[in-house]
């Protein structure tokens, strides 16, 4: 009898060369690359994976890949800086403007059996790709293309910052392979992989959404208490309707933390009620990202609403000057 | 492992008493450097000390027998093998263009991360870029080559 296989088994995971970007892999075309089966774990699945080091030009520390070759092609980012392979954004961002939703589960034995049945289902499919790409042309894949950089962004792969140099004692001096310089206070600093990868509380993202909305005048108003978002030019639609183009583009929004929705038919507006300011504002940030808000597929503008001085406001009774864009 | 004098091993042949305060020199250096605290260094750093000793012992040997003729064959070859002196490292001494070799280690390929490459300290500063001070993490070689 033949032994059983064991379905748990961890297959053969080896690759001829990783899914990389073109800043992590430097400016010179010829790259010396060590390979090695089983280097280490993989920073999200933690299930080892060939390590492939390499020193990607000038003045640049040793890169190596920090996640494995499934993890990455779920996501479709590179393995080592974790960031788009098509646009070099952050993840978060990517699936801000795109409406994706994340669906890997992200612990223990929840991620380990996703994994595992996403790299069964990549081997079958002819492109090797897991995740169902969203409709080609929309309006965030603009966005992103403004957002994106033109050119590779070698200052990522500087060394780090030398630790003992920020506290005054580094002894190696000259020959010292750490950046000697006083790092940047600048609230980007907590930054750890997991969060990167699945594309939550991620610092970067956060402040390159908060600036694209700003750009696009969709400025969070300063009154903490504005909870509300206007949706402006809507065709005739019902309440239901709008709920769920809502919860299609913002996949991170569950319908049971919109506060309220109300139509006004008279200006072709909603207004949408959030429970929490937080929420609100990603959002606004996402829909702005995608350049508005589809229903019925009629494109309409998002606004903020404005503050209320007396509690308890009632969104019929706002006078029509909230005046429809078509 | 250092010379332990037994009752089975041979009695050294003339010559050695004059030496012999050098060596004890050495043994005595070398114990304090197997006895330094750890503190402040880095991991690779502690064993540096140890591996100059090393080296400056073997070229204090190699010097006295091939270079100033002062001790005769058997003394020298009593001194290897009675490992007062590296007879690896002597060995590349006397090959052209290892004549400075800092130790064994630093041309042992199949340590290397690519096939077939060398320590950096092995590289002739006329090749580095200017100023980078390199201190390989073997022995802490500054630079090892014969043009050096």
């Amino acid at each position: 009898m033949p032994a059983k296989n064991d379905i748990n088994k961890v297959g053969v995971e080896s690759s001829d060369f990783p899914i990389l970007c073109e800043t992590c892999l430097g400016p010179n075309p010829y790259v010396r690359m060590s390979k090695q089966e089983y280097g280490s774990e993989c920073k999200i699945c933690n299930r080892p994976f060939t390590v492939f080091r390499w020193n990607p030009g000038q003045g640049a520390r040793y890169k190596k890949t920090e996640v494995c070759t499934t993890c990455a092609k779920i996501k479709g980012v590179c393995q080592t800086c974790l960031l788009d392979l098509e646009f070099g954004l952050p993840v978060q961002v990517r699936d801000a403007a795109l409406g994706r939703k994340n669906q890997a589960p992200t612990s223990d034995i929840n991620k380990q059996y996703y994994i595992q049945n996403l790299e069964a289902q990549m081997e079958d499919s002819p492109d090797g790709m897991a995740y169902d790409s969203q409709v080609a042309n929309r309006a965030g894949r603009e966005m992103l293309k403004n957002l994106a950089r033109s050119d590779p962004f070698y200052k990522r792969n500087r060394p780090h910052i030398c630790s003992f140099f920020v506290k005054g004692e580094c002894k190696r001096g000259a020959e010292c392979p750490f950046r000697h310089e006083l790092p940047e206070e600048n609230g980007l600093q907590n930054q750890n992989m997991q969060d990167r990868y699945y594309g939550r509380n991620d610092p970067v993202a956060k402040k390159m959404l908060r600036q694209d909305a700003e750009n696009k005048g969709m400025k969070a108003p300063e009154d903490e208490t504005v909870t509300t978002l206007l949706f402006l030019g809507l065709p005739e639609t019902t309440e239901t309707d709008v709920r769920s183009a809502l919860v299609f583009s913002c996949p991170f929004v569950k319908p049971v933390e919109l506060k309220s929705l109300t139509i006004v038919e008279a200006s072709h507006c909603a207004f949408v009620n959030f429970k929490t300011r937080d929420l609100a504002e990603r959002t606004a940030e996402a829909l702005s990202a995608q350049g508005g808000i589809e229903v019925q597929g009629k494109r309409c503008k998002v606004v903020w609403g404005r503050s209320r001085p007396a509690k308890g406001k009632k969104p019929e009774s706002i006078e029509p000057s909230a005046t429809a864009t078509a | 492992m250092p010379k332990i004098r037994t009752q089975r091993t041979k009695p050294p042949p003339e010559g050695f008493e004059d030496i012999q305060d050098v060596l004890e020199d050495y043994d005595k250096k070398m114990r304090d450097a197997e006895s330094e605290s750890h503190e402040g260094k880095r991991k690779v750093e502690s064993v540096w000390p140890v591996m100059r000793i090393t080296h400056a012992r073997s070229r204090y040997i190699y010097d006295l027998y091939y270079k100033r003729e002062l001790i005769s064959r058997e003394l020298y070859d009593w001194l290897l093998k009675q490992k007062y002196a590296d007879a690896d490292l002597i060995a590349k001494w006397k090959k052209q263009g290892y004549e400075k070799l800092c130790c064994v280690r630093c041309i042992q390929t199949r340590d290397m991360n690519f096939q077939g490459s060398t320590c950096i300290c092995r590289v002739p500063k006329a090749s580095l870029k200017k100023g980078i001070v390199v201190e390989c993490p073997h022995c802490g070689c500054r630079g090892c080559s014969s043009t050096d």
